[in-house]
């Protein structure tokens, strides 16, 4: 597999009233050309702030303070801003959760969905742009494209603006696809037609996307690898099979029985809760940042850093107690 | 379920509507155009029995949030009847739904909303208890601490405000604050659809105990198929205000009969890499529930959609034991679906 | 982004809590110009032993003195040390001022409280009663009230109120949309609160800020008027000293004896500059408590 985007050592800081908050924590993954890249965490694990550090999006206070992503030999991080334009939204395209909210509510669509390919000069002119905005909102599966592109955002439904922000994300033919939390704010049936439009036209277009959700579920349907955060550290990364049936970190154990399956026969086992709360990301705890609320916690939990380490083909993990998962019921 | 039948049910529900009337400006009235009628809740009837946690499930828009607040009387129906212990407290005066609101309690979806940021948390209960005279002054006190307990909370959240705890335990505050009450019938709204995955099985579960331990009964709303299985001993379903399916827990996931159902448990993602399909489970989308379509109205999105679906709408009829379908052709809606594998069983 | 845990809070001891609840320690703004005021109002309280001179009586063979080591702000047309007067004037200027915004801000909250919560015809006819009144200048408004009731201190304190309340009203019915909205207060009506409850202890606790917020802005613009007012003889009568009123008695000598106006005014102004300061520390302070 062909590595497509490489991070390495990413952190980003937010300075707040009581002190400096580290909500990405030496991130390192790589991308592979041609995969579905999930990032799964609760809120505040640095999941999102992981893809907006890439894309440079971040609120205006904070500050990647260390780390490189290395995109075709530049390094992300240190381009200088002309340059960087030319790669993000052209080369790199970022789909967000809040789909009504992208929109610019007083312009028609069609011509927010050109904006981007005449300003990158993906297409020559105008009536090329409008062609090729035609087959996009077709390929997203939007009825009657053509008279379509006449309207404004207010028009379309929460699902069809999401389908509206795909074309506009795949208008200049990307080579990445940074997708944070896509389907979290559609209803089920939508969050289903969605999902599978986006893994069909991965399949179809061989773009590499990196899906950021907080739902195994979403997960375990659509991506290849997956990486879990917890408290702004990656601490497991694994491909999907290997992730859901032979979990390497008590964090990613502990996810996978508090979250509640259908089951065909409608009965159901009780859920495993994990214990307290995610950890207060200014003071952070020594140690294993999951150590209190870690099954497997001992004394040496409690002190030092736990970088990722291999633990299996493809698969590393934070825990240096890994082993003694399998001892657990 | 033959003994649900038995017992008399607590709360009865009997072809509630709620219709809001929109633009109803001073244009329209200039106009003499006729309003917009908006049916949130169309001619539902239900009934739960004590002690049963009866989920109520549906995507937005379908109803079910302003069906939990109708029962409550937060929201005023615009028809029918709620039958709590045989009274219908849509016909009590004021003051007299004053106190039947000690009964009948609700848990609401935002943690953050739904405390006043200005109450420390013995203020929030203290008011709660002494307002209803629900024990005597010099019990408040140790009042509030035995809820607190009650909800695994530690006694020093006593003097906090809201802002000084996750939203998890706002949760537990929130449901605190509707057991002082004593209440014998909550709402739950969604009650964990705005806390974390980790968070979320701590709520489900503590609502579990609380059930148990005070013989509670619940209408648990959720959009969330699979937390509505866990904590459910009875589904109904619902869409653009029409109940379409209600069955006993293990028959509605087992043999679910409205293609609507079927659509909604295949559309959930399941945490399990072997089982997924590249099929979508449910086309379309709802239509504007301001022109809700004629007959039935899932039929836009049907797949099993006939003529006779166009044109009249299905009654919520008994198909088996308890299991209540509204759909013309529930014997053709074969489950689990051909080609299409199921979750793991 | 993140909250704090359970375990976080645990440990921080009461007094941790209370340090960190004091934000208002922490804000300079609010210091400084509370710190301002302060001192202004303490200088007038022993303005008998800061300055021998008395405000009122009249010394006419020490008319119209620059400003001197012996009267270090000159004296006016009719003797008087104009320090002496300044200081003695910072008690009812700020009087006025807080007096001035206390009753718009109260009639104001309650009408436009009562017109968000209770809406339907009450809503209608509050409203427009506000449109009425915000339809008309404030000054005009306020000097036409001052004539018909003749000037003095009173009449000064009902014109304000009557001009000024159409504001706190928009606030207040604006914040309660909102409010009324909050899932706390269908909570409370869910725990069978009456109107009156909810509407006190749940709903205005909640709208107060954004008034107080508003009330320190214009608490200077009250001041600035009320001086105006006086300035145009309606407001406080001579020889009672205050700013207003010594501009307006200075206003003749402004091209031959410049302190009598100016000094005056940059009382005003410092005053202004001490309670936006306050405002803006007391807006920062509030407004992070939600």
């Amino acid at each position: 597999m062909e590595p497509i985007l490489e991070v390495r050592n990413l952190t980003t800081q937010i300075p707040t009233r009581r002190g400096l908050l580290t909500a990405v924590d030496d991130v390192s993954f790589t991308l592979h050309k041609g995969e579905i890249f999930g990032v799964v965490g609760e809120s505040g694990s640095g999941k999102s702030m992981t893809c907006r550090s890439l894309l440079r999006l971040l609120p205006s206070s904070a500050r990647t303070v260390q780390g490189s992503a290395v995109y075709r030999g530049s390094d992300l991080l240190r381009l200088p801003p002309k340059a960087f334009n030319q790669v993000r939204g052209r080369e790199i395209a970022m789909i967000f959760q809040d789909a009504m909210a992208v929109l610019n509510p007083v312009h028609r669509i069609g011509d927010q969905l050109t904006e981007a390919m005449l300003a990158h000069r993906v297409v020559a002119t105008p009536a090329e742009a409008r062609a090729r905005a035609v087959e996009l909102l077709r390929k997203v599966g939007i009825p009657a494209p053509e008279r379509r592109l006449q309207d404004y955002p207010h028009q379309f439904s929460g699902g069809m603006c999401q389908r509206l922000v795909i074309a506009i994300a795949l208008s200049c033919q990307p080579q990445i696809i940074l997708a944070d939390e896509p389907t979290t704010a559609l209803d089920v049936t939508i969050q289903d037609q969605i999902l599978k439009l986006l893994i069909g036209l991965q399949h179809e277009l061989g773009v590499s996307l990196v899906l950021v959700t907080h739902d195994m579920g979403v997960v375990a349907q659509s991506c290849q690898r997956v990486a879990v955060m917890y408290a702004g550290q990656i601490v497991e990364i694994a491909d999907t099979v290997s992730l859901f049936t032979a979990p390497k970190h008590p964090y990613t154990r502990g996810l996978l029985a508090c979250v509640p399956q259908l089951a065909a026969d409608g009965e159901v086992l009780p859920l495993t809760p994990i214990p307290g709360s995610p950890p207060d990301l200014v003071h952070p705890p020594a140690g294993c940042r999951f150590h209190p609320r870690c099954p497997l916690a001992s004394e040496e939990c409690r002190h030092g850093t736990f970088p990722l380490q291999q633990v299996g083909q493809q698969h590393v993990s934070a825990c240096i107690k890994h082993e003694e998962l399998g001892l657990l019921s | 379920m033959n003994d649900l039948r038995a017992v008399p049910p607590i709360l009865e529900v009997n072809r509630l509507s709620k219709r809001y009337v929109m633009n109803a400006g001073f244009w329209q009235q200039l106009t003499r155009r006729p309003p917009e009628l908006l049916h949130a809740v169309d001619d539902v009837s239900l009934r739960i029995a004590p002690g049963e946690i009866f989920g109520l499930v549906g995507e937005s828009g379908s109803g079910k949030s302003t069906l939990g607040r109708c029962l409550l009387r937060l929201v005023e129906p615009t028809a029918g009847q709620v039958l709590f212990k045989g009274v219908d407290i849509l016909q009590l005066p004021r003051a007299q739904m004053q106190g039947m609101r000690r009964k009948l309690q609700i848990i609401f979806q935002d943690p953050y909303s739904s405390l006043n940021p200005r109450m420390t948390v013995r203020q929030m209960l203290g008011e709660v208890l002494s307002v209803h005279r629900l024990c005597p002054p010099h019990r408040v006190e140790a009042r509030v601490r035995e809820l607190l307990h009650l909800v695994g909370l530690p006694a020093d959240a006593v003097d906090r405000f809201p802002r000084h705890f996750s939203g998890g335990q706002r949760q537990r505050i929130g449901i605190a604050r509707a057991l002082a009450m004593e209440p014998e019938f909550i709402v739950a709204d969604e009650p964990v659809s705005a806390v974390d995955v980790s968070i979320q099985a701590q709520v489900l579960n503590l609502l579990i105990d609380l059930k148990a331990q005070l013989g509670l009964t619940m209408l648990f709303i959720a959009h969330d198929l699979s937390v509505v299985q866990h904590i459910s001993t009875r589904v109904g379903v619902m869409y653009m205000g029409k109940l379409v399916e209600m069955a006993p827990r293990r028959l509605l996931f087992s043999q679910p009969r409205h293609p609507y159902t079927q659509g909604l448990l295949l559309a959930a993602p399941q945490p399990d890499p072997f089982h997924h399909s590249t099929r979508v489970a449910l086309e379309g989308e709802p239509p504007s529930p301001l022109h809700p379509p004629a007959g039935c109205r899932f039929h836009t999105r049907c797949p099993l959609a006939s003529d006779r679906c166009r044109q009249a709408p299905p009654p919520l009829q008994e198909i088996g034991e308890g299991h209540w379908v509204a759909c013309h052709h529930h014997d053709l809606a074969v489950w689990p679906p051909p080609a299409v594998t199921p979750w793991a069983a | 982004m993140s909250e704090p845990s359970m375990g976080m809070a645990g440990r921080v001891n009461d007094w941790g809590l209370r340090w960190r609840e004091a934000r208002w320690l922490q804000q300079p703004a609010l210091l400084v110009g509370g710190g301002l005021l302060l001192a202004m109002v303490l200088a007038s309280l022993l303005a008998k032993q800061i300055s021998p001179y008395d405000p009122i009586a009249q010394n006419l063979s020490n008319t119209l003195q620059p400003p001197s080591p012996v009267h270090w702000f000159g004296t006016d047309n009719f003797g008087r040390d104009i320090f002496t007067r300044v200081l003695h004037a910072v008690q009812l200027d700020l009087q006025i001022g807080v007096l001035s915004v206390l009753f718009p801000m109260v009639v104001g909250l309650f009408l436009g409280s009562l017109a968000g919560y209770l809406g339907g015809w009450v809503e209608t006819v509050v409203m427009r009663v506000v449109d009425v009144f915000t339809a008309f200048p404030f000054l005009v408004m306020v000097i036409a009230i001052i004539a018909i009731l003749g000037p003095g201190l009173t009449s000064m304190y009902v014109a304000l109120t009557l001009a000024g309340w159409s504001a706190y009203a928009r606030i207040a019915r604006g914040e309660i949309l909102v409010i009324k909205k909050a899932e706390y207060v269908q909570a409370a009506r869910a725990l069978g609160f009456s109107n009156l409850r909810i509407m006190f202890r749940h709903i205005l606790p909640n709208i107060v800020t954004p008034a107080i917020i508003f009330a320190m802005s214009d608490i200077v613009l009250v001041i600035l008027s009320t001086t105006s007012l006086s300035f145009l003889g309606l407001g406080v009568q001579p020889p009672t000293p205050e700013w207003g009123s010594m501009i307006a008695e200075g206003r003749p000598f402004i091209m031959t004896a410049w302190w009598l106006v100016t000094l005056p005014g940059m009382a005003i102004v410092l005053v202004g500059l001490g309670l936006s300061l306050l405002g803006d520390g007391l807006a920062d302070v509030l407004r992070t408590e939600e």
